[in-house]
């Protein structure tokens, strides 16, 4: 490994415990229900929210979902101005006008973020047309879920992506959960990859939760998106730590008993991309990143 | 100057050949009748595209907004508005996220162009003829052409502003001549047209109603009564003061409204009237509120007799036209 890689993974090894401590700290005012909007946790789903960003290049736009806290944080690269957001304060990053569910950041190519399920899909097509009509290279990364997927916007999306050359990576996070229910409780199995295709999309699985290989893959499927003008679509395999709508972390019903004095939470299982992390650093140098992200001042 | 259908679509051809970085898009636009010659003779501008899109029109209402986020003009043309329906989602709460953050002069501009079966006999399905109750879920400004004024000013105006609007056509105008009228005025934002000037009695026309208001114009002449003849949009903020103005002089006004709904946009002009002219005598002219609903006539009938006499004093009852 040269110089320049190593100082990428240390950035990414960062980024990740970054984002994992930064959740602690608005988890612990959730706990105490100081903010007025809801908002929704997503304690494991760092690797790919991280490895998104970094795959981001200038013209690069994200359109998000109601679930948005760890990409607004991993492209924000900070939390005060997503705190702020949540405080709905002007200092936020979107002025205090959006909260939570629908929080943007344009300076950093977040460009819309809906809570209704399956809503933004149709919308980053539209932005992604409109930058092949005005001749800007970017390309346009939307989040979805295995919730928001059920809906026909999502098969439309790749009807319409794929028809108009649009270039678009469609990321699915499948964490098993639409608000309480499995996909066992609620539905048939959908496969995602046969529906790519049937109507010629590009599809990757993604199940390991480490951030270094996703950077690489997402690298990959970026490129194949602007080189051949076609969408692709990512499905990555999570599991957020409340159950997607359980319980607060933290909260009494809570099983993990997440506290911010117990350290960074990491189940012990390599579904949580920090145990994945962990494993791949070693435990003295996880240890040390993760100390020196608990004295960082934030505020 | 041809018919209603084909005259605005001459207007509408040669607006989008002028438009840069655009993208016109909708079903069989660019294939077989061309939604009934509405979209006929279309050519995009060399930056621009036209595109013949497939049967998905919930993402067609948000590939507008995502146009329109990025700067870029979307013009979606429709051929029912019962297919809008599947966009109400967008309508309401993509553009009221876009609203809440963007600078209104950062964005591009949205447009659906749409016809509205008001004719009847077209099925169940069909019979949505409310543009005024989609335009005030969202809280968007909805437009209709009715005449040779308002849809040269539209066309002109309306698909270069930043935003979203909806414009419609009426399909029972069709196959008739495109009105030619004479404007006395509009308003900045395209409220409200006024056409006629007239001392006894102020006729304001909704949704496609705007031809009848003419006819009650024409008959109210016959009978030596001038009458001043409004039609009003859907636009918010509304500027409805010319014709408050107008009843404050004639002290009647005749509401008519083919809308088919419960809420009628006429009802509040009333109760606006009503408060601004005390004494003021007022009716409106709606579409039957029990409607069949099975295939049957949508047709928009008024007692002009009724109307007249009403105006002229003949009788106080208020004729059974509402």
């Amino acid at each position: 490994m040269n110089t320049r890689e190593t100082i990428a993974r240390q950035a990414l090894e960062l980024e990740m415990i970054r984002l994992r401590h930064w959740q602690h700290i608005m988890n612990e005012d959730l706990k105490k229900k100081l903010f007025q909007i809801p908002i929704h946790v997503a304690f494991g789903s760092e690797a790919i929210a991280v490895s998104v960003s970094n795959v981001m290049t200038g013209n690069d736009q994200l359109v998000l979902t109601h679930r948005n806290m760890a990409y607004n944080l991993a492209r924000a690269g900070a939390l005060k101005p997503v705190y702020e957001e949540y405080k709905l304060s002007q200092a936020g990053v979107s002025r205090g006008r959006m909260g939570s569910m629908n929080m943007v950041n344009p300076a950093r190519g977040v460009v819309y973020s809906s809570s209704i399920l399956g809503n933004n899909l149709s919308v980053a097509c539209g932005l992604a047309l409109a930058k092949r009509v005005n001749g800007d290279p970017g390309v346009v990364i939307v989040t979805t879920g295995d919730g928001a997927m059920e809906e026909g916007g999502f098969y439309e999306a790749l009807v319409f992506a794929k028809s108009q050359r649009l270039k678009l990576m469609i990321i699915v996070e499948n964490n098993n959960h639409s608000m309480s229910s499995t996909i066992e409780q609620r539905r048939c199995n959908i496969a995602i990859d046969r529906m790519c295709q049937a109507v010629d999309v590009r599809y990757t699985f993604l199940s390991s939760n480490d951030v270094f290989e996703y950077v690489l893959a997402l690298s990959q499927f970026r490129a194949e998106t602007v080189e051949q003008a076609r969408p692709v679509c990512v499905e990555a395999r999570l599991a957020l730590m409340n159950q997607h709508a359980g319980p607060t972390p933290g909260w009494p019903t809570d099983p993990m008993n997440v506290d911010i004095k117990n350290g960074l939470v990491v189940r012990e299982a390599s579904e949580d991309p920090l145990y994945v992390l962990r494993e791949t650093m070693g435990e003295h140098a996880f240890r040390d990143v993760a100390d020196q992200v608990a004295s960082e001042r934030w505020n | 100057m041809g018919t209603y259908i084909a005259a605005i679509n001459e207007m509408l051809a040669k607006e989008i050949a002028e438009l840069p970085h655009a993208v016109f898009y909708g079903e069989n636009i660019d294939t077989g009748s061309r939604i009934s010659g509405l979209a006929r003779n279309f050519k995009a501008a060399d930056s621009s595209l036209l595109i013949n899109a497939g049967d998905c029109e919930y993402t067609h209402c948000g590939v507008g907004f995502g146009m329109m986020l990025n700067g870029a003009t979307a013009v979606l043309f429709v051929k029912q508005l019962d297919f809008m329906l599947l966009g109400m989602d967008h309508f309401v709460s993509t553009y009221q996220a876009i609203r809440a953050h963007r600078d209104f002069s950062t964005l591009g501009s949205f447009t659906i162009i749409v016809v509205s079966y008001d004719q009847g006999y077209q099925g169940p399905q069909s019979s949505f003829n409310a543009l005024g109750d989609m335009c005030s879920m969202a809280r968007v400004p909805g437009y209709t052409l009715t005449n040779i004024q308002d849809s040269a000013y539209i066309i002109r105006t309306q698909l270069r502003q930043p935003g979203f609007r909806f414009i419609s056509l009426s399909q029972r105008h069709s196959p008739k001549e495109l009105l030619q009228v004479d404007l006395v005025c509009v308003d900045k934002n395209a409220s409200v047209f006024q056409y006629t000037e007239g001392s006894r009695a102020t006729v304001a026309c909704f949704n496609f109603s705007m031809p009848e208001g003419m006819l009650l114009h024409k008959k109210l002449l016959e009978r030596g009564l001038s009458s001043s003849v409004f039609s009003v949009n859907n636009v918010f903020p509304r500027d409805w003061s010319a014709i408050l103005r107008s009843v404050a002089r004639t002290g009647h006004l005749v509401v008519l409204d083919d809308s088919k709904s419960i809420n009628l946009l006429g009802y509040t002009l009333l109760h606006e009237a009503a408060e601004a002219v005390p004494g003021s005598q007022r009716i409106i002219v709606t579409r039957e509120a029990e409607v069949d609903f099975g295939v049957c006539p949508d047709s928009f009938e008024i007692d002009y007799d009724a109307l007249a006499s009403w105006l002229l004093g003949r009788t106080s009852k208020r004729p059974a036209v509402a």
